[in-house]
């Protein structure tokens, strides 16, 4: 694993690991990183803005300080991008829209400035959809990102940009945000890893909103010990965000390794089986995942949660009435600078009247509830993810539909930290897969869960074959 | 929903989206009507009876669950 090619294969701890012992520079890896960008991106549209002179000096600071003997923690030397509507001091941050192309932030964001303290390497702004909400559109001064195990098909979002950028090995952990899913929608439609952390972990400060309830920042990776690591050092209370929790940060990366002995387990089987679209190789993989869970020695017990249908109309409300609080000014000054999707998506929040919005919030302590009561008697939820592979661009309609094919929005509902990780490829090639839903705040058994599946299943170590794919 | 519901929905959204100064382009009206019915679908899920008990302060309350 010396040559410049594998470079991209090392995972964060390994990588760290050689900067430290001096048979690596993080100029190296972030040179490795740039040129891949450049070989790669053209045809994936990952980055709206690759920050090269910023990533060289980042990196040659970290050479110097770790020779020095400074060690500012597991990031140190390590490339990474932000989704571009993670505000960053003095590099334009766009939103991936029209009426944010000239916005350059005076400051970063907290996750944004926590990486940087912790030394990481700066790589770019990543493509999203507009305001992360619209859809893969083509109607917007940067084109969508292209799944990579299949450049015809959408790789999901609306962190587009960081899971096309983990999946192709430019980077080996970006950061998103997930109000419905945006995070495990990616990782999902991409084959990699997603972690949506408990709402109040990550601070939002510097991350444009969506839906202030809702939103969540977190990382996508190309493994769970990866996730772990930038988790790190993004997590932590911040009095700037008023949704932030001011609890400890666990060592995220302490219980990776263990085995499922004890660990319980609850599957709500029914709440996917039979729901509108799902795939079969979607079920055929939980089910198999569900089986090696239990050969690691988890208890997995079939158990009820309320319709998922509940779920989305509760989250569905509360999303369109913040988000249409958010943009409403804009909507009806400058409706035309936003795509048509981001648009039509928009607009309905006109229709919500304060009553629904008030008994969208009474339904979700009921969810919340609900969910909280499954978790008094189990460790984690394992339950789907997208419900079927990522479909083809053309398949999204020219109008625009509130629907998206996966069961994600419960957790932003609840709050819940929720994994995400592949469960194997559909015969098309495309990647399914589940996700792993835990306690508030612990992300640590989350993540232990993730990690001991990872280890048997290895599906996160199987890679697209882009350099093949883009001579064909 | 049927056609008379759909034409008063139209109607609804134009008279909401007056008030805020908002012009909807001709040719993403369609649109937008087709996920103001989604959502006015979801909406009627979310008027359901519930206790009293649950109203929206404190929406919610994210304490480290009790292991069993």
């Amino acid at each position: 694993m010396s040559t410049r090619e594998e470079l991209h294969e090392l995972s964060i701890a390994e990588a760290g690991a050689r900067l430290r012992a001096g048979t690596l520079t993080s100029t190296a890896l972030t040179q490795h990183a740039l040129d891949r960008i450049a070989t790669l991106d053209p045809v994936l549209n990952a980055f709206i803005l690759v920050t090269k002179e910023r990533a060289l000096a980042d990196a040659e600071r970290a050479d110097r300080e770790l020779k020095s003997g400074i060690d500012k923690g597991p990031m140190d030397g390590i490339p990474h991008a932000l989704k571009d509507i993670y505000e960053t001091a003095g590099i334009r941050t766009t939103c991936h829209s029209k009426l944010m192309l000239d916005h350059v932030p005076n400051e970063d964001g907290t996750a944004a400035a926590k990486l940087k303290a912790g030394g990481a390497v700066l790589l770019g702004k990543l493509a999203t959809h507009e305001f992360a909400l619209g859809g893969p559109s083509f109607d917007l001064p940067f084109p969508p990102a292209r799944n990579p195990w299949n450049r015809d098909h959408f790789p999901g979002g609306s962190s587009s940009g960081s899971g096309v950028a983990v999946a192709s090995g430019m980077v080996r952990a970006a950061m998103g945000s997930d109000t419905g899913g945006s995070i495990r929608t990616p990782a999902a439609c991409c084959g990699i890893v997603g972690l949506k952390p408990t709402y109040g972990r990550v601070s939002r400060r510097g991350v444009f909103p969506l839906s202030y309830t809702l939103d969540h920042c977190g990382p996508l990776s190309w493994s769970v010990e990866d996730a772990a690591l930038i988790m790190q050092v993004v997590s932590g209370y911040d009095p700037l965000d008023p949704a932030s929790a001011d609890v400890p940060v666990p060592d995220f990366v302490a219980e990776l390794g263990r085995d499922l002995n004890g660990i319980k387990l609850a599957y709500p089987r029914s709440f996917f089986v039979g729901v509108d679209g799902i795939s079969p190789e979607v079920i055929a993989g939980i089910d198999r995942a569900a089986e090696d869970l239990a050969r690691l020695g988890a208890t997995v017990d079939e158990i009820e949660l309320p319709d998922f249908e509940l779920f989305n109309a509760c989250g569905r409300v509360i999303l369109h009435a913040e988000a249409f609080a958010v943009h409403e000014e804009n909507l009806a000054k400058r409706g035309g600078d936003y795509a048509r999707l981001t648009y039509q998506r928009m607009m309905p929040g006109a229709i919500l009247s304060a009553a629904d919005l008030v008994q969208a919030l009474r339904m979700r302590s009921e969810l919340y509830a609900a969910v909280a009561r499954v978790l008094v008697t189990h460790d984690a939820i394992v339950t789907v993810n997208g419900l079927a592979p990522a479909v083809r661009f053309d398949a999204f309609p020219p109008d625009g539909s509130l629907r998206t094919p996966g069961q994600t929005i419960p957790f932003n509902v609840t709050g819940h930290p929720a994994l995400a990780l592949p469960t194997g490829f559909a015969k098309t090639g495309l990647p399914v897969g589940l996700q792993i839903v835990g306690r508030p705040f612990d992300e640590p058994t989350v993540l232990r869960i993730g990690a001991a599946y990872e280890s048997v299943a290895q599906w996160t170590t199987k890679r697209p074959q882009l350099e093949l794919a883009m001579a064909g | 929903m049927s056609t008379e519901e759909r034409r008063a929905l139209e109607q609804e959204f134009d008279a909401l989206t007056a008030r805020i100064g908002a012009i909807v382009p001709a040719d993403r009206k369609a649109g937008v009507i087709a996920c103001c019915e989604e959502l006015r679908r979801m909406t009627a899920l979310v008027h359901g009876p519930r206790s009293p008990a649950v109203e929206p302060a404190n929406v919610y309350s994210l304490q480290p669950g009790a292991r069993s």
